[in-house]
């Protein structure tokens, strides 16, 4: 993991601050819109990075654990009642459990086996999860209506949604809790330390191995708390959650391992710059190529600024 | 010598009796692990057990052997060549995506067997037929017929009900295959209208696309298209994407403010309990089917109650109408062919018309390609009270259409 | 022992071209996948051994069906040309976009290479007049006209040259080249190997190679169309094969592509709802427990077994 320095920290925020006013003022629409999407994949893309930052996994399943988040909270919505944001609680916990689960049972054998063992570890639990998903509850969408997930309000003549501010909410509540852990706790320091140098780390004598059984089950957790925002704007179907997979994938690899705050300032960039180019009559279809763009241009300047990464 | 005779005799009944009992084997290729092939291959199911039931075909019992396409190209021409070569089936059915009919079709050609298709809509399969295949029948109808088919719906409605007034058309479409499709198809009538031909002359003034990502590819923020569509004003917005996106579509458009006077989604398939949402109160929709028309087709509520009761589940997708629709018209056309030799199949098939549970007769027609196509137009329904009403055609509407699109106020 | 080995190659290479003649065209259909996803998992572990992890695989594959397709429907050549056109603007493309990218490691490289994958897509997807856009494009005349026998020899003919191109890495200098960069770069750098060189010349050959692929495939059934050409599917399964199978080496993939590809075929008729777990199951199984592949192990116990017999 990089060292962060605090100025530069603060440096890469005020940026985006002044990036999002200058969007805003321009095109008010595509910077609500981005900001909002964008902290969403910034949302899913920290548990991520924890993942492979510290645990060094490359988690395939990350999508596929974010929509069996997402029918959790349905099924707390549906047969208890419980509106999706109080479910944010029990899942949290629920999936928390569950990622403690199969790192037990799976993960730990392979830790020592190689990046891309773990790798085809994760593509097979993808797969069964998303399977089971289907043979469970079916590829038809279900829904949990919410009555203010589509509230507005107009803003000096600008009209916009409400609701998806949660998402900026949570990506920044998330990021200074994880903030707040890894440097104020125990534990969470012990992370940070495993995370930088994971042979120093157990030379000192701390227990890598519940380290890494923790992070991997509070990245999971995570994700459960993702799923209960999202779940009053998104249609529930098992492969929902599948491309936020490869998005968190790309957030992680432009912001640097490690990097936490760079995943909130990128998944904010690409959302933004999507939006820009989905206002744009008529290709609509090309945003894609701003997210993807954006995310190779980064890696190709940040590897010319050094000489090998 | 008498006892010779006894003996080949017995033999002749034993291999007649042995010959007559062998099954005539249907060979179905769906996706099963998507709802639409799920139920369609069902529906099948029940239509193969009420004729079996009922003493089969020509003295012998059907057989129905449904192999996964699991929505894979590669896969769909595989199990096309195992039901050819391994379970030696006699008939092709089933079908679903476009895509993956088209890596069927150069297979089928080199086996040229008797094949009714209930999936596959785009143009491209049309193509890739070619006119000279006689042992292919369409059901689904294609990509440019439904949208011929709205034309007409509009104008009849626009005739039928003062009020209505249509002029502008907005398309929202998915920017994959299915929804470029649509747009491609609107913009071909638009030239049409504007040389005042073609079913949407009185109706198209104005059209404008927007495309859009749909929630089933990971997409689903469709808020920059909206606004779009907020600014044109249009008298007709319709949105072609997929399930995932009914609900969120009308999500951000009550967010943004914008309630078009007509509201039309054209998803192959409807969420779970959409109509329970009080988003979906005078949504229109085009689609091939809904379970109000039970109402007004026997056949319709004789295969809903049918259904249910082996299944204990709803049909949710019209492929399961279809699939049902699929057998039966095989099967009327060998009744009254009265062999399966082939040419007289073929011909018999030309001429059945069957009474299906999608609603209207089926009976085969050449379309732009091809010399036989079964449905060629689609129906026009309502979301009322959550349930989906027929609106057009007029003769089999189930209620009368709610227009303009109640106000988002109070949802 | 040497002869052996060259009898029993040239035996399974005689029994492999026989298939067509003993058994019906389904199985040919399921042999020319297993063949063409085998052929991907060579490619992919061949640049896996320089040290370089890419998820560009399903991109290339796309491109050389787009240039085959484009080739034949637009300007009416041959579909043998059309899938020479295919390797050749593949290797094109990796060579422009492998001198930009090949600085990079890890997981960069891994999700540049992805990155560049999608990028493919979502131009060809616009491009409407050149490729069809979102609906596809198809062509009439195919490879062979489907005679799926002629197109198994085919398959077959340029598999065993991809296997042959692997074995020549694997043996020659290439091989050492290769073997010590994925080792330590800076000793490589030390011994004068020019590890920007062979990492440019390994990945345009193994383009070349997924491009030829991409192209046989797309022109035995006639169409491409951007979601199924550049699926993910042809990215991430022929990992899982290379991986199943036992990485680092020509065999593993094969072993693993056999292995997946008949699985997956067998599972779906015996299972037809929720085939996919079992699968998935199988895949998480082997992992646990033959984390060095099939190869890996059947070496381990191979090389256990001679190491037994010596200590006696």
């Amino acid at each position: 993991m990089e060292s962060i320095s605090f100025m530069r920290k603060h440096r890469n925020l005020f940026l985006l601050i002044a990036v999002i006013v200058v969007v805003a003022i321009w095109k008010p629409h595509a910077a609500i819109y981005g900001l909002q999407r964008g902290s969403l994949y910034s949302l899913v893309g920290l548990p991520l990075s924890l993942t492979l930052g510290v645990v060094g996994i490359m988690n395939l399943a990350h999508g596929d654990f974010l929509s069996l988040g997402i029918y959790f909270v349905y099924l707390f919505a549906t047969n208890l009642g419980m509106d999706p944001l109080v479910s944010i609680i029990p899942v949290f916990f629920l999936l928390f459990g569950l990622g403690v689960v199969i790192y037990k049972l799976t993960i730990t054998r392979v830790m020592k086996s190689g990046h891309l063992n773990q790798l085809l570890l994760t593509f097979g639990i993808s797969m069964i999860l998303l399977e089971a998903m289907n043979v469970i509850w079916t590829s038809r969408p279900r829904s949990v209506y919410v009555e203010y997930s589509s509230s507005s309000t107009t803003i000096a003549g600008v009209r916009f949604g409400t609701y998806e501010l949660l998402y900026v909410v949570f990506a920044f509540a998330v990021l200074i809790a994880l903030q707040l852990f890894l440097k104020k706790t125990r534990l969470g320091q012990a992370t940070f330390a495993v995370g930088q140098n994971p042979q120093g780390a157990k030379i000192v004598g701390i227990n890598t191995g519940f380290v890494y059984l923790f992070v991997f089950g509070i990245s999971i957790a995570i994700l459960g708390i993702a799923a209960g925002v999202m779940v009053p704007r998104f249609a529930i179907f098992p492969s929902v959650g599948s491309a936020f997979t490869m998005k968190s994938f790309c957030l992680v690899a432009m912001a640097g391992l490690g990097n936490l705050t760079g995943i909130l300032v990128s998944g904010i960039v690409l959302g933004v710059g999507e939006a820009i180019v989905q206002s744009i009559p008529g290709y609509a279809g090309w945003s894609d190529i701003v997210f993807f763009g954006v995310l190779i241009a980064v890696i190709m300047i940040r590897s010319l600024r050094r000489q090998s990464l | 010598m008498k006892r010779v005779l006894l003996v080949l005799l017995v033999v002749a009944v034993t291999a007649f009796v042995a010959f007559a009992a062998t099954p005539i084997k249907i060979g179905a290729v769906v996706p099963l692990g998507d709802i639409t092939g799920d139920q369609s291959a069902k529906a099948m199911k029940l239509a193969i057990d009420e004729i079996n039931a009922a003493g089969g075909l020509l003295g012998r019992p059907l057989e129905l052997i449904v192999v996964d396409s699991e929505l894979k190209p590669e896969k769909g021409a595989a199990a096309i060549e195992k039901l050819a070569t391994v379970d030696k089936v006699d008939f092709f059915v089933g079908g679903m995506a476009s895509s993956v009919h088209l890596a069927q079709i150069p297979v089928m050609k080199r086996y040229q067997k008797i094949t009714i298709w209930s999936g596959a809509a785009s143009y491209l399969c049309e193509n890739a037929v070619g006119p000279d295949a006689d042992w292919y029948f369409h059901l689904h109808p294609w990509d440019y017929q439904q949208g011929a088919s709205y034309g007409l719906g509009w104008t009849e409605l626009a005739e039928a009900y003062p009020d209505i007034e249509i002029s502008k058309i907005f398309l929202a479409y998915e920017e994959g295959g299915f929804g470029s499709a649509s747009h491609e198809s609107y913009l071909v009538l638009q030239s049409q209208a504007n040389q005042g031909e073609g079913s949407w002359a009185a109706v198209m003034g104005d059209y404008m696309g927007v495309s859009f990502k749909s929630a089933a590819l990971g997409g689903g923020d469709y808020r920059a298209m909206l606004q779009q569509a907020k600014a044109y004003d249009p008298d007709l917005f319709v949105w072609a994407g997929y399930d995932a996106d009914a609900l969120p579509m009308l999500q951000q458009a009550k967010e943004i403010g914008f309630a078009p006077k007509f509201f039309v989604g054209a998803p192959p398939g409807w969420p779970a309990h959409f109509g329970d949402s009080p988003l979906a109160e005078g949504v229109t929709l085009y689609g091939m089917w809904a379970p109000t028309i039970n109402k007004v087709s026997p056949t319709a509520e004789h295969f809903w109650n049918a259904y249910i009761e082996k299944y204990n589940e709803e049909p949710a997708t019209y492929f399961a109408p279809l699939g049902y629709t699929n057998i039966y018209f095989l099967a009327e056309g060998i009744k009254a062919a009265g062999t399966l030799d082939k040419a007289e199949l073929i011909k018999a098939l030309e001429e059945v018309e069957y009474a299906s549970p999608i609603g209207e007769v089926l009976k085969m027609s050449p379309s732009n390609v091809i010399k036989h196509q079964g449905f060629t137009g689609q129906k026009i329904l309502q979301w009322q009270g959550g349930e989906q009403q027929v609106i057009w055609p007029l003769n089999l509407k189930t209620a009368e259409p709610i227009y303009p699109f109640p106000s988002w106020e109070g949802r | 022992m040497k002869i052996t080995k060259s009898l029993v190659i040239i035996m399974l290479l005689i029994a492999a071209a026989l298939l067509p003649v003993v058994t019906e065209a389904y199985f040919i259909s399921v042999a020319i996948t297993i063949l063409t996803f085998m052929t991907l998992s060579i490619s992919w572990d061949m640049m896996l051994r320089t040290g370089q992890l890419s998820f560009g695989t399903a991109g290339f594959f796309g491109l050389g069906g787009y240039t085959g397709i484009i080739a034949v429907a637009d300007f009416g050549v041959d579909p043998l040309v059309g899938i020479i056109l295919g390797g050749l603007l593949a290797g094109g493309v990796s060579l422009l976009l492998g001198m930009a990218i090949l600085r990079l490691r890890g997981l960069y490289f891994a999700i540049t290479t992805m990155a560049l994958a999608s990028v493919f897509m979502v131009i060809i997807r616009n491009l409407n007049k050149l490729t069809g856009g979102p609906s596809g494009k198809i062509v009439y005349t195919t490879l062979f006209n489907y005679d799926s026998v002629k197109v198994y020899w085919l398959m077959l003919g340029i598999t065993v040259g991809t296997i042959v191109v692997s074995e020549v890495f694997q043996r020659t200098r290439v091989h050492f080249a290769i073997d010590s960069i994925r080792a330590d770069e800076t000793v490589a750098k030390s011994h004068g190997v020019n590890i920007y060189k062979y990492l440019i010349f390994v990945f345009v050959v193994t383009s070349i190679i997924q491009g030829v692929i991409g192209s046989t495939y797309a022109l035995q059934y006639g169409f491409v169309y951007p979601e199924s050409s550049f699926s993910a599917h042809y990215l991430l399964l022929p990992i899982a094969m290379a991986l199943v199978g036992g990485i680092y080496s020509t065999i593993g993939p094969v072993l693993g592509a056999i292995i997946l590809g008949l699985s997956s075929e067998y599972l779906k008729l015996i299972m037809p709802y929720g085939h996919l777990i079992i699968y998935g199951v199988i895949i998480v199984v082997v992992v646990l427990f033959l984390p060095n592949g099939v190869y890996g192990a059947i070496k381990d116990v191979t090389g256990f077994r001679k190491r037994r017999l010596e200590e006696r």
